[in-house]
């Protein structure tokens, strides 16, 4: 049963993974809505209608992107450790 | 409740805490009252688990034993050392989230964290903690962590980094709130369709859902202090 296994160290490796590959969506939607968010109160605080919220909206999917990033360049790091281990180190 | 399905019975129902008024002013409290549910829980575990401290651990010793051992090593092969510093508080939020998803599993019980200020609270604290962590840590310098690899891109990366740090509590509230409302919607949807029979599969499916929710709130949170631990790029 895999009852058993939610409780051993060993396979936090996987929980991990799972989580990291669960996260990713949410990430880039979340900076996407804070630029937009950001960009369009700024805009009604100091009238400037269209431009501060494209320009922060622009931001906010660029960021998006680099958490995106971020979060497979952890992933990609864990599988190499992974293929260390087994397969010895990469030259 | 979830979604304007009637929850078949609830404890705050029969105890009258739905709703109370406080100065005038009448508020939800359910998710509240299930809150201080979980924490009595923890309370009465931690006190139990104290008060019968063995040196060989038997028991409910056993699993705590485990779990906290295992998250410990968990954090501290992420963060290195600094992780035993902070630890108490990551395994804190660990245990606290799984308690209150796995309430919503309990008859009679609904999950606090079903409710987006229970989730929303415990993000912003987060997220003022990391900072805090990560002020006490390097001083003014912190806003180096914020600045880029290079000084000359510092205009562009500064917004972006703005942007991609408040977007942190956002997702965090998010993420919990839809998995675990999402659940307790589909629970009460397979209630009502086959009381008691339909409900115990997704059960185990969804005791799967909510510790994974919960630990993904606790890696997050430190993946979050690592980033104000480590040294700017």
């Amino acid at each position: 049963m895999f009852f058993n296994n939610w409780f051993k160290i060993n396979d936090k490796k996987y929980l991990d993974a799972i989580s990291t590959a669960g996260v990713i969506g949410l990430h880039m939607v979340s900076a996407t809505v804070v630029g937009l968010a950001m960009g369009w109160y700024l805009d009604r605080w100091l009238g400037t209608k269209p431009w501060l919220t494209g320009v922060f909206l622009i931001l906010g999917i660029v960021a998006g992107f680099k958490n995106v990033w971020l979060d497979s360049r952890r992933l990609l790091k864990a599988q190499d450790k992974e293929d260390a281990e087994k397969f010895g180190p990469k030259d | 409740m979830a979604g304007g399905l009637p929850h078949p019975v609830l404890w705050s129902t029969l105890l009258q805490v739905d709703q109370v008024t406080i100065g005038g002013a009448t508020v939800e409290f359910k998710h509240v009252f299930y809150t201080w549910c979980a924490m009595a829980v923890l309370f009465s575990l931690g006190l139990l688990v104290r008060g019968g401290l063995k040196l060989v651990p038997g028991g409910i010793q056993n699993v705590f034993e485990v779990i906290i051992g295992g998250l410990e090593d968990f954090v501290v092969t992420n963060i290195g050392e600094d992780g035993r510093k902070v630890f108490p508080l990551l395994g804190g939020i660990f245990l606290f989230i799984l308690f209150q998803n796995l309430l919503g599993l309990i008859p009679g019980c609904d999950a606090p964290t079903a409710n987006v200020n229970t989730n929303a609270a415990m993000a912003v604290f987060v997220f003022l903690y990391y900072n805090y962590q990560g002020i006490k840590r390097w001083g003014p310098g912190y806003i180096k962590h914020f600045m880029g690899p290079m000084w000359w891109l510092t205009p562009l990366m500064l917004p972006l980094e703005l942007i991609s740090h408040t977007a942190r509590p956002l997702s965090l509230t998010l993420r919990l709130f839809g998995n675990i409302r999402g659940e307790e919607i589909v629970m009460v949807l397979f209630f009502l369709m086959a009381p008691i029979v339909g409900t115990i599969p997704v059960y185990f499916l969804f005791l799967l859902g909510k510790v994974l929710q919960s630990f993904i709130f606790f890696m997050l949170t430190m993946i979050y202090l690592k980033g104000a631990f480590e040294h700017a790029h």
